[in-house]
């Protein structure tokens, strides 16, 4: 059994025009100690389901569907018991390092909280492990940093600092939310050389959001392909890598600009504009943006089809046109 | 070179956290330094009383009374001969407990129900604000009439009432300020790490708005003293031979065409405390927001 299983997850938030849904039935499975990339756009529902995943979506949010860890549905838990699993089962690191962080309190504090909280550890025993925790996670000098206030400290700092935070209590799957978004390229590199290592060393799952294909590639097993609150295309990234079926995959493959090749002509963009999340078609999500859109694709939601061993995608149109050359 | 001096300038410290910067920017603020003179004048002034005065605030010499200032009544004497700068002195007590003892209940009551609020939202937030829009749709002065008329004229209705008054101005205050808070990523990182509203809101919350607190008290700290001075002077505050300020003020009204100057004095007691708490919270305000201050 899978550790990590969402079935059929559906969230509606709140807003001006009513209840919209954000996530529209998203299901995948994560493995002990599996890496699950899952790519998108914004505003795809990618940062909402791993909300929905850790309980922490905006108040006035429904949730329908299944999230089971070994086999207990979260979201069935009371609120006491989802923090008991926060931090300590399912850990989260997010976009904005220089933000993540408290101003007031020093970075040692803010690492020794998760384990004060869930492994109850005090005094010098705590300090003695977030000391191993920064060093573990490559910060210089850490006896000096664990004094540090986060405005002392760097993006790449920072971002280490909140992996070493999420590292504490040993997570069984660590949640990481367009982790290096906001770092520049090469410190970018180094966070996500840290993050692969420990989940070699450690064997905790890896659920990695991200817009970045390249990013995606190198670092996880799986993919999960999420287009206007649904996966489009999932499977083994190696082989969903090698033969992209559903059309949005496609054109944002196509969209990504490649050094040292000769130009020609501008670079491949896929039409249009997300809609906004009240305004979807009631069929395929995509149809308004496809090329290969036809009447079903407006009226019918594409079903998930096996494509080929590991690999599954959501269209009408996978038999046809370049889905079927490549086929 | 240009490169190890861009990396300072980002690591450089800031942000309102209080380091040894804030004291160098405090001394070259001049109107809050005026104002820590005046207000700590006034606190010698009720610290040195308690130990000595002049004269004993409520001696009464019937022989002395009405007298201008001199050498032996520095101020002057009231209508019953009492001295009027021992009066001053011991009724700084009297107005700087009353704002102490007002503005901690209310901070305390307020503070907390602002962070319920903030913290729970929904009805509970519903609740508490109406309540709080609902006591003050009271004024002070309404509150300690009211409390007068249940439990007859003192100081402790006068403290009562600027209590409750102050409740809903904290609890407004902490409340708006809060749900900023709630906001910023380090609370949803808190959260993800496991923590409760409990701990988010006292560890991360309310240090994070303890600024804004302390410049609303120091506020709250002046408008109490002006309104346990319109107290007494309507006769619901402080009541004889208690020395206070707005009493003064309003037995000196009597004999105003006959010797003006025993009204000067309490009112000038009043004005320059309350601009010196006033020149202070402005003056914090600042401090603890340099955009703020630049701009000025």
């Amino acid at each position: 059994m899978a550790l990590l299983s969402v079935t059929g997850l559906t969230v509606e938030l709140q807003t001006s025009r009513g209840m919209v849904p954000a996530v529209r039935g998203v299901s995948f499975d994560l493995e002990k100690g599996g890496t699950l990339g899952v790519v998108g756009e914004s505003g795809c529902g990618k940062s909402i389901t791993a909300l929905a995943i850790m309980g922490l979506l905006p108040d006035g949010a429904r949730t329908t569907g299944r999230v089971d860890l070994d086999g207990t549905d979260l979201l069935t838990l009371d609120e006491a018991a989802r923090c008991g699993i926060r931090g300590n089962r399912i850990a989260m690191i997010f976009q904005e390092p220089m933000t993540s962080l408290n101003p007031v309190h020093r970075i040692g504090r803010q690492i020794a909280e998760p384990l004060r909280l869930h492994r109850g550890l005090r005094g010098a025993n705590a300090r003695d492990e977030v000391l191993r925790l920064l060093d573990r996670v490559g910060l210089p000098d850490p006896a000096r940093r664990i004094n540090a206030y986060p405005h002392q400290m760097s993006g790449g700092q920072r971002q280490r600092v909140m992996i070493a935070m999420a590292l504490s209590c040993a997570p069984d799957i660590l949640l990481a939310d367009e982790p290096t978004t906001a770092l520049d390229v090469t410190i970018q590199g180094q966070i996500l050389d840290l993050i692969n290592e420990l989940v070699d060393d450690t064997g905790m799952g890896l659920i990695l959001i991200s817009h970045d294909l390249g990013v995606i590639g190198e670092t996880t097993e799986n993919v999960a392909v999420m287009y206007g609150g649904t996966v489009v295309e999932q499977g083994a990234t190696d082989r969903l890598f090698a033969k992209l079926a559903h059309p949005y995959s496609q054109g944002l493959f196509a969209a990504i600009p490649r050094l040292g090749e000769a130009r020609r002509g501008p670079l491949p963009t896929i039409a249009g504009t997300v809609p906004e999340l009240a305004d979807f078609p009631p069929g395929c999500a995509f149809a308004d943006r496809c090329a290969k859109a036809t009447d079903v694709c407006w009226r019918l939601s594409p079903r998930m089809q096996r494509i080929g061993p590991a690999h599954r995608a959501a269209c009408h149109h996978l038999a046809d046109g370049q889905g079927k050359a490549m086929a | 070179m240009q490169a190890i001096e861009t990396v300072k300038e980002t690591v450089r410290p800031g942000q309102g956290v209080a380091s040894s910067g804030f004291v160098r920017r405090a001394l070259g603020h001049r109107s809050f330094m005026i104002g820590l003179v005046l207000t700590g004048t006034m606190i010698i002034l009720a610290l040195v009383s308690l130990v000595w005065t002049p004269h004993s605030p409520t001696e009464i010499v019937i022989a002395e009374r009405l007298k201008l200032p001199s050498p032996g009544h520095w101020l002057g004497t009231d209508q019953f001969g009492r001295d009027i700068l021992s009066m001053i002195m011991a009724g700084a007590q009297t107005s700087i407990v009353v704002g102490l003892i007002a503005v901690s209940l209310g901070a305390a009551v307020g503070i907390s129900l602002g962070l319920w609020a903030a913290a729970r939202r929904g009805w509970t937030e519903d609740v508490i604000m109406r309540l709080s829009d609902l006591n003050l749709a009271f004024p002070v002065i309404l509150i300690a009439i009211l409390l007068t008329a249940g439990w007859g004229p003192g100081i402790t209705n006068a403290i009562l009432a600027l209590g409750i008054y102050n409740i809903s101005v904290f609890a407004r205050q902490v409340r708006g300020a809060g749900i900023a808070m709630w906001e910023r990523e380090f609370v949803l990182a808190a959260r993800a790490a496991g923590k409760g509203n409990l701990a988010i809101t006292i560890e991360h919350i309310l240090p994070n708005i303890i600024s804004i607190i302390v410049v609303q008290a120091t506020i709250s700290f002046a408008i109490a003293i002006l309104a346990e001075a319109a107290l007494s002077y309507l006769g619901v505050g402080s009541q004889p031979p208690n020395p206070s300020w707005g009493r003064m003020l309003s037995e000196s009204q009597n004999y105003i065409f006959l010797t003006p100057i025993i009204a000067v004095w309490p009112g000038l007691a009043i004005v320059l405390s309350v601009l010196g708490l006033n020149l202070i919270g402005d003056g914090l305000r600042d401090l603890v927001d340099p955009r703020l201050a630049r701009r000025r």
